[in-house]
C-alpha cells in the first residue's frame, strides 16, 4: 500500500479554528494575490503577454472564457468571463408553473440532472406544504447518489483529460469512467425512460416508480462500479505524473474559500467538515449515517482524494437504501395533468438547500400572490455552487504556470449550464 | 491503380466504383469518387459543445458507440475539421464566435445541428439572450432532433450526413433539410447489449403519453391535426 500513500498524512496536520471553523493551519496564506491588481504595477520592465482561453477551448468545460496576463510562461492575473451560456432560466421560471418548471432546471446542471429537480421541487414542497411519502424520499435518495456518482464518474474522465491529452495517456481514464457511466444511465433509463433529462421528481413526489427488478440490477451495478474504484486507484493515485501534475498545485485556502461562498468537494479538500447531507438532512439522510469524505491538503490531488472517497460513499448509501425501500405510494398528491395543478397560497420567500455533486445547491422560491398566477412562482432563485468555484481562479491561479490552470480549473468541476443559467 | 487480380474475394468499398479491365492489373475510377468516398469515410469533427448535448457527444466518442468506427475523430480545432458538430444551446453572446470558427474551416465542409437547442432553441427561443436556431445565422445540413439526442441517434445523423455528402459529391440535388416537426418523441428504443423486457417499453410509451391533455386523446384513438412543417431556407449546404 506504500503505492497509496498520500502526500498529505492527515496525522501530522496541525489544525486551528478561524471564525468558529476548524481549519488546517498550513493552508492559511498570508498574502493572497490581488485579483484586482492594475498589471501597469506590476514591473514596469516585464514583457507580458494577454492570452484568451475559450470561449471555444477543450478544456474549460463548456464555454468559458478566461483571460490571462502571462510573464512568460507564468500566469500573473487571470479574470474569467461568464455569460457565454445565459439562458435566462430564472426569468422563465416567472412564466412558467411549478409543474413546468422542473424540465427547465434539468439543464442547468447538464451532468447531475436530477440533482436539480430536487432542489427546486424541494422548494416548492416547502412553499406548498406538501408532504413527501417515505418511499419517494427514498427513491429520491437513492437517485441522488447514482447522480452524484456518475457526476464525479464524469469528472474524473475529463480531468484526465484536461491533463494528458486524448493523445496521451488522459485519454485512458476518460474512456474507463465513460464505460461506468453508461451502466448508471442505463438504470435511469430503466427508471424514467430517458438517459439525461428525466423529469422524474414532482411536487409531492416522484413520477416514476421503480421497476420489478430494478433494485437488484442497481445493486448488482454499484458492485461493479465499487470493483471498478478501485482500479481507478490503481491506475491514477499511484501515477507519479499524475502526482506530479496535481500535488501541491491550486492551493486553496479554506478562510478565502468560505468567504466566497465555496462549499461541496472543493471546501471539504481544504479540510474544512460542511456536508449538507449530514448537517442538514432532506430527503432520506436522516434515516442513514453519511461519512464526510475531507483531505487537509486543499490542492489538486486532495480534491481527486474528496472525490474518489465521496464515490465509494455514494455507492455505499445507494446500495443500503436499495436493501431497504419501503412500501407505499410515490406522491403525496394526484397525479398531475394540468400545469396549473400545484398551486401556493400564499408570497412568502422559502429556502431549500441540497448539496450537489459541486456543492451547495439552494433555491430560493417566492409565491405569487395575485390569484390568477397562484401556480406561478413569483420570484425563483437558483443558487449555483459552479458560480462561486469560478470565483477562485483570480486568487489561486496567479503564480502558477499556464498548465497548471488547465488543472486547476478542471479540478474545481465548474459547469457552465449552472454557472450562467 | 493496380488490382491484384489474384485476390479477387477482397472486398473494400473502393472496388465498387472500379472498372476492371480485361486482361489488365488496372482498374480505373475517378478523382471525384476517390475524394467522395475519401471524405465521407474520414470525417474529422469539430465538437462546437455548449451544453448538456456535448456530455452526449463525449458519451458517442466513447467505448459503447464509438463514433471512431465511422472515421470520426475529434479534433480541438476547426482548421483541421470537415464537420461542425452544434451540441448545445448558442447564446447571441456566443453566436459570433459560433460563426467565426465555422468560417475558419476550411472547405468542404458540413454542420450537424445536434440536439432541440441548436435546432430551434427548443423553449429557450423566446428568451431574450438564446438564438432560435443555428440555422439563422449558418447553414446546417443535418438535422439530429432530441434532448439530447441519444448517442445511436448521433450516429443515425452522420450516417446521413454521409449519404449526403455521397449525393453532393456526385453532383446530385439533394433536397435541403428542414427543422423537424416539433411534437411528442417516442421514448428511446432498447439498444445493442441491452436486454429490456418490452412491458417497460410499453408503460414508458403511456406514461409519456398520458401526461397532458393531447396525450389523453391520443390514448383514446382520436387523431390530433399536425402542424403543417415550415421549411426553413437553410442555404446551400456548404460546398462551394
Amino acid at each position: 500500500m506504500s503505492l497509496h500513500a498520500t502526500p498529505h498524512p492527515k496525522d501530522t496536520v496541525k489544525w486551528t479554528t478561524v471564525g468558529g471553523v476548524r481549519v488546517p493551519v498550513h493552508l492559511l496564506i498570508p498574502n493572497l494575490p490581488d485579483p484586482f491588481m492594475d498589471i501597469e504595477d506590476y514591473e514596469p520592465d516585464a514583457d507580458l503577454m494577454v492570452l484568451n482561453m475559450g470561449p471555444q477551448h477543450p478544456s474549460t468545460h463548456g464555454v468559458l472564457r478566461v483571460k490571462l496576463v502571462l510573464d512568460g510562461e507564468v500566469c500573473v492575473k487571470v479574470t474569467p468571463y461568464l455569460g457565454y451560456l445565459h439562458r435566462g432560466v430564472e426569468k422563465l421560471c416567472e412564466k412558467l408553473s411549478y409543474v413546468q418548471i422542473t424540465p427547465i432546471v434539468d439543464k442547468n446542471d447538464y451532468v447531475s440532472p436530477m440533482m436539480n429537480e430536487l432542489a427546486i421541487n424541494m422548494a416548492f414542497e416547502k412553499l406548498i406544504g406538501a408532504e413527501v411519502p417515505r418511499r419517494a424520499r427514498y427513491i429520491r435518495t437513492i437517485c441522488a447518489e447514482i447522480q452524484r456518482l456518475g457526476s464525479h464518474l464524469l469528472w474524473l474522465g475529463t480531468f484526465g483529460l484536461d491533463m494528458g491529452g486524448a493523445i496521451g495517456g488522459g485519454g485512458s481514464i476518460f474512456m474507463h469512467t465513460f464505460r461506468e457511466r453508461e451502466l448508471l444511465l442505463d438504470l435511469f433509463e430503466d427508471l424514467t425512460g430517458c438517459r439525461f433529462h428525466y423529469n422524474t421528481h414532482t411536487v409531492g413526489g416522484n413520477r416514476h416508480d421503480i421497476p420489478a427488478g430494478w433494485a437488484a440490477k442497481a445493486t448488482q451495478v454499484l458492485a461493479v462500479i465499487s470493483k471498478r474504484c478501485i482500479e481507478y486507484e490503481d491506475f491514477v493515485r499511484g501515477n507519479k505524473v499524475f502526482q506530479a501534475r496535481t500535488v501541491g498545485v491550486g492551493i486553496i485556502d479554506p478562510v478565502l474559500a468560505i468567504d466566497l461562498g465555496i462549499s461541496g468537494p472543493v471546501l471539504r479538500a481544504s479540510g474544512v467538515d460542511v456536508d449538507l447531507r449530514r448537517d442538514q438532512p432532506y430527503a432520506a439522510y436522516d434515516e442513514i449515517a453519511v461519512n464526510v469524505a475531507t483531505d487537509p491538503g486543499g490542492d489538486c490531488f486532495s480534491r481527486y482524494v474528496v472525490r474518489v472517497d465521496e464515490m465509494r460513499e455514494s455507492i455505499r448509501i445507494a446500495t443500503e437504501l436499495l436493501a431497504g425501500v419501503p412500501e407505499g405510494p410515490i406522491c403525496s398528491l394526484k397525479p398531475v395533468k394540468l400545469p396549473g395543478a400545484v398551486k401556493a397560497k400564499h408570497g412568502q420567500g422559502v429556502y431549500s438547500s441540497i448539496e450537489s455533486p459541486r456543492g451547495e445547491l439552494g433555491t430560493f422560491v417566492v409565491g405569487n400572490t395575485v390569484r390568477r398566477q397562484s401556480a406561478i412562482p413569483y420570484r425563483c432563485k437558483i443558487r449555483s455552487p459552479s458560480m462561486h468555484l469560478l470565483q477562485l481562479l483570480p486568487y489561486i491561479c496567479p503564480g502558477n504556470n499556464i498548465s497548471d490552470i488547465i488543472v486547476t480549473l478542471g479540478s474545481l468541476d465548474p459547469i457552465m449550464g449552472e454557472v450562467d443559467r | 491503380m493496380g488490382v491484384d487480380q489474384s485476390n479477387q474475394n477482397f472486398e473494400h468499398p473502393l472496388f465498387e466504383y472500379m472498372e476492371k479491365m480485361p486482361g489488365l492489373d488496372l482498374a480505373m475510377t475517378t478523382a471525384d469518387k476517390i475524394l467522395s468516398w475519401g471524405s465521407r469515410n474520414s470525417m474529422f469533427v469539430f465538437p462546437m459543445a455548449t451544453s448538456c448535448c456535448g456530455i452526449e457527444f463525449m458519451a458517442a466518442a466513447c467505448g459503447r458507440f464509438d463514433l471512431d468506427r465511422i472515421g470520426t475523430i475529434a479534433r480541438g480545432t476547426p482548421r483541421q475539421c470537415d464537420v461542425m458538430v452544434i451540441a448545445g444551446t448558442i447564446t447571441v453572446k456566443m453566436a459570433p464566435r459560433v460563426k467565426k470558427l465555422w468560417d475558419m474551416m476550411p472547405e468542404p465542409k458540413w454542420a450537424i445541428a445536434m440536439g432541440s437547442c441548436a435546432i430551434s432553441g427548443d423553449f429557450y427561443r423566446d428568451i431574450y439572450s438564446v438564438v432560435p436556431g443555428v440555422d439563422t445565422f449558418m447553414p446546417v445540413d443535418v438535422y439530429v432532433p432530441g434532448c439530447p439526442p441519444n448517442p445511436d441517434h448521433l450516429l443515425e445523423g452522420f450516417r446521413r450526413l454521409q449519404d449526403k455528402i455521397k449525393a453532393k459529391r456526385a453532383g446530385e440535388w439533394v433536397e435541403p433539410e428542414t427543422r423537424p416537426v416539433s411534437g411528442m418523441q417516442m421514448p428511446s428504443v432498447p439498444r445493442y447489449g441491452t436486454d429490456r423486457d418490452p412491458a417497460y417499453d410499453q408503460a414508458q410509451l403511456m406514461a409519456t403519453q398520458n401526461m397532458g391533455l393531447g396525450g389523453e386523446l391520443l390514448a383514446a384513438g382520436v387523431t390530433l391535426p399536425q402542424p403543417a412543417p415550415q421549411p426553413v431556407q437553410s442555404g446551400e449546404g456548404g460546398d462551394s
